[in-house]
């Protein structure tokens, strides 16, 4: 596939943004709320059904009840889907981005009301387990057999148990990006990420959870483990590593397409955008699927309890459940996303190239980032900072 | 005391040390380095203005001549929004660091004062200070206190770490300024008010009209304080510059570069003129160097 | 009215002050608001700094006020030494190449630039004012793997190329880069003050202009340079966006270290405790150089 794509031509990807660097995060996270130490209070009381724990409350109806207020990446939505939502139900739209998850959680928790937003999956068990969100009732919902009861493994996700109160959206992996016309040795393996053919050419993603994740997945180990003796492994794993890598980077693209590397820890989502919008020659690029295991994630769609128009919230989620509507996204971001309809269109997109298929009825989720302690949060963060100080 | 003052008056009123002739034989290595400099200074600049025009969205193959950059940089209403806040935030930052800069660079040149010391002293500190460290300071500050990061948190933190600059620009163009002058007016009859509006005033307006421009650039291209201290859309252009180089491979990113460029130039040949226009022959840039 | 009154009359007084009290509580008005505004905005913000750095991370994750010393422990550790060594190794190195670049380049524009001087300056200043993330932008993609710079290397024999991103060198490259004009104009001022017969003297003294140079010019100008030192040697110190920008997987200084835990570890007492280390480095610093400065005063 050349670089003449037909469709819009994304400038920024979701998955970029998916690191903690970009300033919002730590300042929205703590705006509002001083060092009390104080659990941010749940909004309970703007809630349009009012009185208890919001997401006791009956669920909304899917009928129109205001604008949408719509909190996401930017350009995560095919702009003439969105489009086309505005001139159908006669809403408009008002869209604010966030560009990291822990950003997103602050501003909803600072008293800001949206209607729809998209988390991380570890992000919609957080906001459940805060009383965030509300119940999604699925009967609401035309197309709810998109998404479920089709044997997807979404059905029952560990985020969010029957996915009561999320729609998920999409997924990607991490495997290994490399050029076939510099490497000739992989074997299939993270442990490719040590090739000698590669040295100074290699990347690995700036990320604690990818960067341990995968160090874990070589060694054996739990990709959330937090145990010591695990941890201690772990570290000198990744140090062992320093002489080979070119870099820590999340610019997953842009080092492709720059030419600095020749073997990268690469996100599938990225992977496949890289080969069909900016490699000059997409046939030299090659993704792997490490026998090791892949880290998998996704995110969901949900409705914060807070929202001012739920109603208008569920009607949209609904329209994007419709099959065009997921073809369009999927061919505009390049991730698979979770429903029925789009997997022929995610399956054409990635022919050839098998190492990016994805199997929505064998999701492996002990593969995917969880959420942890304190304790463990800091155990695992300290091991990190000390790799990345060395 | 009184001696080096009027020295110091003599030579900066004397003509020679402006139009000093050169020291004799001009040294090969020092004037070929400098021209090794400054060529090395602008190869980015020239790049930057270059891949402006290209055709090609790429960073290492030219094209061919194309102003697409530009048209996607004015009609990105992410960038535009952008850029206004970059504008109003310097705009503001520029009169708040102006006023209470140069109320602290009098204050310091006339009063002695142990407290006065401390304060001057303190005001110097921010020039020194890596901008993480100011960064996270500010950072603090407003979350500690609960309070929401917008423009105006921006507008605050610029303005604290840009008064320095503003005090010590002024302040050296104040201590060449012999009070003599404002102690004839008073002798005259003006109140210190007085004094200070028509005779001050006037006489340090190239430094003010320097540190106004300086503060205004700095404010504008800063980046670690507005990565620190933004909360809510829109980000400053230079926030939203440091987001796309590292996300994107972005030739608009080379028309905002060409543009800032652009208003750079215009700030400092203003600052060269200006002065000009109030009749004065020193240049603001020597205050600038100078200060 | 009767103030002014008794202005006039104390200036007519034999041995009267030049500061009347009038005039002092003026200024000292005039003192007020920036000194009130300096105090709030930043002194506060950095005793909010010293404060949190001995506070925790609470159940959900946020930062609290505290009186722990747990993060000041977990900085006696070797990784974050390394960090710190490496960080004053880069500074100094960046410093020591400022000061051989900016010297000659200060030199030459007041002592040979002539009538062009001022047009130099505004030359030096001007890229200054064009933000430095875009400007190492486009070094960046000059000097990467298949950028130009290494293409033209291709074309004059050197097959390998040469990696010039990703490396230690590119990361104090990338600060002389963002700070020599820090160097220049300081030593470039105190070179316009000097006394130009000086240099006159000196030759007719030394008889070799190299001589003079290290015997008369340089010690007229230590102010300057000390000047420039401080202004580049401190912020260089806590730069993170060079490491950032150009670094490799060890380059980690100072800067990326506090960066890193306030906004990837959201772990703000130890960041704030991090950053309270480098404040008392710089304060080291800082001493050092005011005490040479009044050595140098107490000379002249």
């Amino acid at each position: 596939m050349t670089n003449s794509n037909s469709a819009p031509e994304p400038t920024v990807r979701r998955r970029d943004f998916l690191r903690g660097s970009l300033g919002l995060g730590a300042a929205a996270a703590l705006a509002g709320c001083g060092f009390s130490g104080d659990t941010p209070a749940p909004a309970a009381s703007t809630s349009p059904s009012g009185s208890a724990a919001p997401s006791e409350s009956p669920a909304a109806k899917a009928v129109i009840d205001g604008d949408l207020v719509y909190f996401n990446w930017a350009e995560y939505i095919e702009p003439t889907v969105l489009e086309g939502f505005k001139k159908e139900y006669g809403v408009k739209v008002i869209e604010t981005n966030y560009d990291t998850y822990p950003g997103m959680l602050a501003k909803m928790s600072s008293g800001n009301q949206y209607d729809v937003v998209l988390p991380g999956a570890r992000f919609v068990e957080q906001l459940r387990n805060q009383n965030m969100i509300q119940r999604i009732d699925k009967a609401q919902l035309k197309n709810a057999n998109q998404s479920f009861g089709w044997g997807s493994y979404f059905d029952n996700p560990w985020y969010d148990p029957n996915s009561d109160y999320s729609i998920p959206f999409s997924m990607y992996t991490t495997g290994i990006a490399y050029r076939k016309d510099k490497i000739t040795t992989m074997t299939g393996s993270w442990a490719d990420l040590w090739n000698e053919e590669g040295k100074g050419h290699i990347y690995v993603l700036d990320e604690a959870d990818e960067a341990m994740g995968m160090a874990a997945l070589l060694l054996g180990l739990d990709v959330n483990t937090a145990n010591p003796d695990d941890l201690a492994k772990i570290k000198d794993k990744l140090i062992s590593q320093k002489p080979y890598l070119r870099a820590y980077s999340t610019d997953d693209i842009n080092n492709l397409a720059g030419g600095n590397a020749w073997i990268h820890q690469e996100w599938s989502g990225d992977f496949l955008n890289f080969i069909n919008y900016t490699a000059e020659d997409p046939k030299i690029w090659e993704y792997i699927a490490p026998k090791e295991g892949m880290p998998v994630n996704s995110d969901a769609w949900v409705i914060p309890a807070n929202a001012p128009h739920p109603g208008t919230a569920l009607v949209f989620l609904d329209y994007l459940l419709r099959p065009e509507n997921i073809i369009k996204n999927i061919e505009y971001l390049g991730y698979p996303l979770l429903a029925q309809g789009g997997e022929a269109t995610y399956a054409k997109m990635v022919e050839g190239r098998p190492s990016l298929a994805i199997d929505l009825k064998n999701i492996d989720d002990t593969k995917v980032y969880r959420n942890h302690t304190p304790a463990d949060t800091a155990a695992r963060d300290t091991v990190w900072t000390e790799v990345k100080a060395s | 005391m009184a001696a080096t003052t009027i020295a110091t008056e003599a030579k900066t009123t004397h003509s020679t040390s402006r139009r000093r002739r050169s020291v004799e034989g001009k040294p090969f290595f020092a004037v070929a380095f400098t021209a090794l400099f400054f060529v090395l200074l602008y190869v980015p600049i020239v790049v930057v203005i270059l891949f402006s025009f290209n055709s090609k969205k790429s960073l290492s193959v030219f094209g061919g001549f194309s102003n697409r950059w530009y048209v996607q940089f004015f009609n990105d209403e992410g960038l535009q929004s952008s850029l206004r806040a970059s504008l109003m935030i310097a705009s503001i930052a520029m009169v708040g660091a102006l006023l209470l800069g140069t109320m602290l660079a009098l204050a310091l040149e006339r009063v002695s004062s142990r407290p006065a010391r401390a304060v001057g002293t303190v005001s110097l500190v921010p020039l020194v200070t890596p901008e993480i460290v100011t960064g996270v300071a500010a950072l603090l500050f407003f979350t500690g206190l609960g309070l929401k990061l917008s423009l105006v948190t921006v507008i605050i933190a610029e303005i604290t770490f840009s008064i320095s600059y503003v005090a010590v620009i002024v302040r050296g163009r104040l201590s060449s300024m012999s009070g003599e002058v404002e102690e004839a007016a008073r002798d005259l009859g003006c109140t210190s008010w007085q004094a200070l509006r028509f005779v001050t005033l006037p006489t340090i307006m190239p430094a003010l009209i320097a540190a106004g421009l300086l503060v205004f650039a700095l404010v504008f291209d800063d980046f670690v304080l507005a990565f620190f201290t933004t909360g809510v859309d829109p980000q400053p252009l230079s926030v939203r510059i440091y987001s796309e180089i590292r996300l994107t491979i972005s030739p608009a990113i080379n028309a905002v570069g060409t543009c800032m460029l652009a208003v750079s130039v215009l700030l400092v040949a203003l600052s060269l003129v200006i002065p000009r226009l109030f009749g004065r022959k020193d240049s603001s840039l020597d205050l600038i160097s100078g200060g | 009215m009767s103030t002014d009154l008794q202005d006039a009359v104390a200036a007519t007084l034999p041995g009267a002050k030049r500061q009347s009290a009038t005039r002092t509580r003026l200024w000292g008005w005039l003192l007020l608001p920036p000194a009130a505004w300096m105090i709030v905005f930043f002194v506060s913000s950095i005793l909010i700094v010293v404060a949190l750095s001995f506070g925790t991370v609470n159940a959900n994750g946020r930062p609290a006020f505290g009186t722990s010393l747990a993060n000041y422990q977990a900085l006696m550790n070797t990784t974050y030494l390394t960090v710190f060594i490496r960080s004053l190794v880069y500074s100094v190195t960046t410093v020591v190449l400022c000061m051989f670049i900016g010297y000659p380049v200060a030199y030459a524009i007041a002592l040979h630039g002539g009538k062009y001087k001022n047009a130099l300056i505004a030359a030096l200043v001007i890229p200054f004012f064009a933000s430095y993330l875009i400007r190492m932008y486009a070094w960046s993609t000059l000097l990467s793997d298949e950028g130009l710079v290494n293409q033209a290397l291709h074309t004059v024999g050197f097959t390998d190329g040469v990696q010039f991103l990703n490396t230690p060198g590119a990361v104090v490259a990338g600060l002389v880069y963002g700070f020599v004009v820090f160097m220049i104009l300081p030593i470039y001022a105190s070179l316009e003050r000097m006394d130009i017969a000086l240099i006159e003297a000196g030759k007719d003294l030394y008889h070799s202009p190299l001589r003079t140079f290290f015997a008369v010019t340089v010690p007229a100008t230590r102010a300057g340079v000390l000047g420039g030192v401080l202004l580049v040697f401190l912020p260089a110190l806590g730069d993170f966006v060079s490491a950032q920008l150009l670094g490799g997987p060890s380059t980690f200084m100072i800067g990326n270290l506090i960066q890193q835990q306030f906004f990837e570890s959201q772990n703000q007492p130890l960041g704030s405790a991090l950053t309270v280390v480098l404040m008392l480095a710089l304060l080291v610093f800082m001493v050092f150089y005011l005490r040479a400065t009044q050595r140098q005063n107490r000379e002249t």
